[in-house]
């Protein structure tokens, strides 16, 4: 019975990602308004406060909010920096914590909300025939940086300055301005006061026209690139943070010697992760993963490539259930029997 | 004392008659009572008044310079009490039903550890009138209850009961519907009326479904210039609001019972925020995406993927 509805890994993930993005949308409405109060309001997933029916919400706007109001408030007053100002931080992140620690980067692939709507605005583009854009090793290095300075500075330094009174008050949750999770949440929701760009003061037009134009860039490139906004995502680098410290693993043989010619795994990954083919062992494991287990569907060779908890084998690659996967949908993601465009972004200088 | 007590509820009683429109329990005062020294506010157990309506209400206000000092105090205004009593939503709690004693500030209402929602009310009975003020107050803390069970608890005969009240760190806000319970000795009231008035002057009138719940919209009157007002608690710079409150009246037991129900609210959600433009800039986002969706001739024309 479990085998015929879940046939597939691909199909449990997906099956979770919609229960996930009920929960993390809807949640509110379907199982009460103080909800979203009572699970985590730490989450390590794009769940956002500013969706009024959300069950929970993650952990970045908590950070900005206690940068901004508690510890750059007391950093610039250098005095009372006790366990008041710290314990309600450490606090947000022991409760961050308690759940990644469960499933380590999975909440970015089985349960974020912001990847779930661009995985299916991706599945969308593959009915239409739009061409998949990847990132090729040349270009991935360049990109990876952004989600590094996006945590930097729009999640710790910003509402920290803006604490301190050193930048402008309206910068005390810069990074949920321009967070297209914050759109298209409530969006889903049918609210549009959100998309409504703020026109108070300047700084925050420039948030919301920014923030404006990055979710409806995002929405059009998520048809013919896998989980753009994901790359940048200062959530994913706050959660690579942690990633060691968790038991939920993505674990590679040490050596193989079919994966130099095949490299199946690489065309499966939506992160563009090309050291899952290339590299083994812990270096697989790569900051950049979210723990979708799609790089372990699609190696043909068994166990090759597992998801593990403290050691235990969660799901581990095998022919049989490659070929089953290979039979309906292709690495890319393109419904079998249909032919995909794939476009190469090189770098300057190098043929196609 | 007792007699200035008494003496106070007769004034209150009969402003609030003389005030209220035919068919209507006490509404919008015809003078304005903000002026000048309020006697009543400097006794302990008096009433302030509040300029805007007659309607029992119970106004919070902060104090202190931090979050770890602040204080809350509870104002009964419009309304006779010898003390407030104060609903936390942990109902196992021993101290979750609790009677706040009303000093000179108003009633200090101390945080518990768990903070979350409070329900207060004050509770006036003069001769056959039993008249109640109620309202809802919440210490916005990580870990607080759903405070659902503690809001159905049946509190006094008539209740004014939200369904639901906005949830932390949202409020009630202009041109939105909002719904709320109406009940007497915790059976719902179908078509009992509610009448609300604003700060802001507005008055309506709304009348309860079958089941007894009532569809409040809260009127959009707040005037563009106005300057913020409202600077307490979570203080985001820009924030400003007004307050509202909901009354209704029912006879029974050869009693008139009046309850009343009061927040605050804050301006529409599109206040200071521009659709057009918003669709605008994601309009020119999408069009910067939209090369990707381009085919290119000159690349490799197709790959039957997955047959690794």
């Amino acid at each position: 019975m479990l085998k015929t509805l879940f046939p597939t890994l691909g199909r449990v993930r997906f099956t979770v990602q919609i229960l996930m993005l009920f929960l993390t949308v809807y949640g509110g409405a379907l199982l009460g308004s103080y909800t979203v109060d009572r699970i985590s309001q730490a989450l390590p997933a794009l769940s956002c406060a500013y969706d009024k029916m959300t069950g929970d919400h993650c952990i970045l706007i908590v950070n900005q909010h206690q940068l901004h109001h508690r510890v750059g408030e007391a950093l610039v007053k250098a005095q009372d920096i006790t366990l008041k100002v710290f314990i309600p931080v450490a606090m947000s992140v022991g409760v961050f914590f308690m759940f990644f620690f469960l499933l380590n980067k999975a909440f970015c692939g089985w349960v974020c909300p912001l990847g779930t709507v661009q995985e299916l605005l991706y599945r969308i583009g593959r009915r239409l025939g739009r061409p998949l854009n990847r990132l090729q090793p040349g270009n991935v290095g360049r990109v990876r940086p952004v989600k590094w300075l996006m945590l930097l500075v729009l999640v710790l330094a910003l509402p920290t300055m803006a604490g301190m009174g050193v930048v402008s008050n309206e910068l005390g949750d810069p990074f949920c301005q321009v967070c297209p999770s914050r759109i298209a949440t409530t969006l889903l929701t049918a609210d549009t006061e959100q998309i409504a760009v703020r026109t108070s003061t300047t700084v925050n037009f420039a948030l919301g026209a920014l923030g404006n134009a990055m979710f409806g860039f995002v929405v059009i490139a998520a048809l013919a690139a896998r989980q753009p906004f994901c790359r940048i995502c200062p959530l994913l680098s706050w959660n690579a943070l942690f990633q060691k410290l968790s038991p939920m693993r993505l674990v590679k043989k040490d050596a193989h010697e079919k994966c130099e010619k095949c490299g199946v795994c690489e065309k499966a990954c939506p992160m563009d992760i090309h050291e899952i083919g290339t590299e083994f062992g812990k270096k697989a494991f790569h900051e950049d993963c979210t723990m979708c287990g799609r790089c372990a569907e699609y190696c043909p060779d068994d166990d090759v490539i597992q998801l593990k908890f403290f050691g235990f084998r969660l799901f581990g690659s095998s022919r049989e259930h490659y070929k089953r996967r290979v039979r309906a949908e292709t690495p890319e993601g393109a419904p079998k029997q249909r032919v995909i465009d794939v476009r190469v972004n090189k770098p300057k200088g190098e043929n196609g | 004392m007792r007699m200035n007590l008494i003496l106070m509820g007769a004034l209150l009683a009969a402003a609030t008659a003389l005030a209220a429109p035919e068919g209507k329990p006490g509404g919008r005062p015809q003078m304005d009572m903000s002026g000048g020294h309020d006697h009543a506010a400097m006794m302990q157990g008096m009433g302030k008044t509040a300029a805007w309506t007659l309607y029992p209400t119970l106004k919070a206000r902060m104090s202190g310079e931090s979050r770890e000092t602040m204080k809350t105090a509870i104002m009964p205004q419009n309304i006779v009490a010898a003390g407030i009593d104060a609903w936390s939503n942990n109902t196992k709690d021993d101290k979750a039903h609790r009677q706040l004693s009303i000093e000179m500030g108003g009633a200090m209402l101390d945080k518990p550890a768990n903070g979350g929602f409070h329900w207060l009310a004050a509770r006036e009975e003069q001769g056959d009138t039993v008249r109640v003020a109620s309202t809802v107050y919440s210490f916005n803390e990580r870990g607080a209850r759903d405070p659902s069970a503690m809001f159905m608890q049946q509190k006094h005969e008539l209740e004014i009961i939200p369904q639901p009240f906005p949830r932390e760190h949202s409020r009630y806000r202009a041109n939105e519907d909002w719904q709320f319970l109406l009940r007497f000795n915790g059976q719902p009231l179908p078509g009992q009326k509610v009448y609300l008035e604003t700060s802001n002057g507005s008055m309506a009138e709304f009348v309860a479904d079958v089941q007894g719940v009532v569809r409040v919209h809260v009127p959009d009157d707040f005037k563009p210039e106005e300057e913020m007002k409202d600077a307490g608690g979570h203080n985001h710079g820009m924030r400003r609001g007004a307050d509202l409150v909901l009354a209704t009246e029912y006879a029974a037991e050869g009693k008139t019972f009046l309850t009343a129900f009061n927040s605050s609210y804050g301006p529409n959600a599109f206040e200071k925020r521009s659709l057009a433009m918003g669709l605008g800039f994601t309009l020119l986002g999408m069009l910067g995406a939209a090369p990707l969706l381009r085919k290119r001739k000159t690349e490799p024309k197709s790959e039957e993927a997955g047959n690794a």
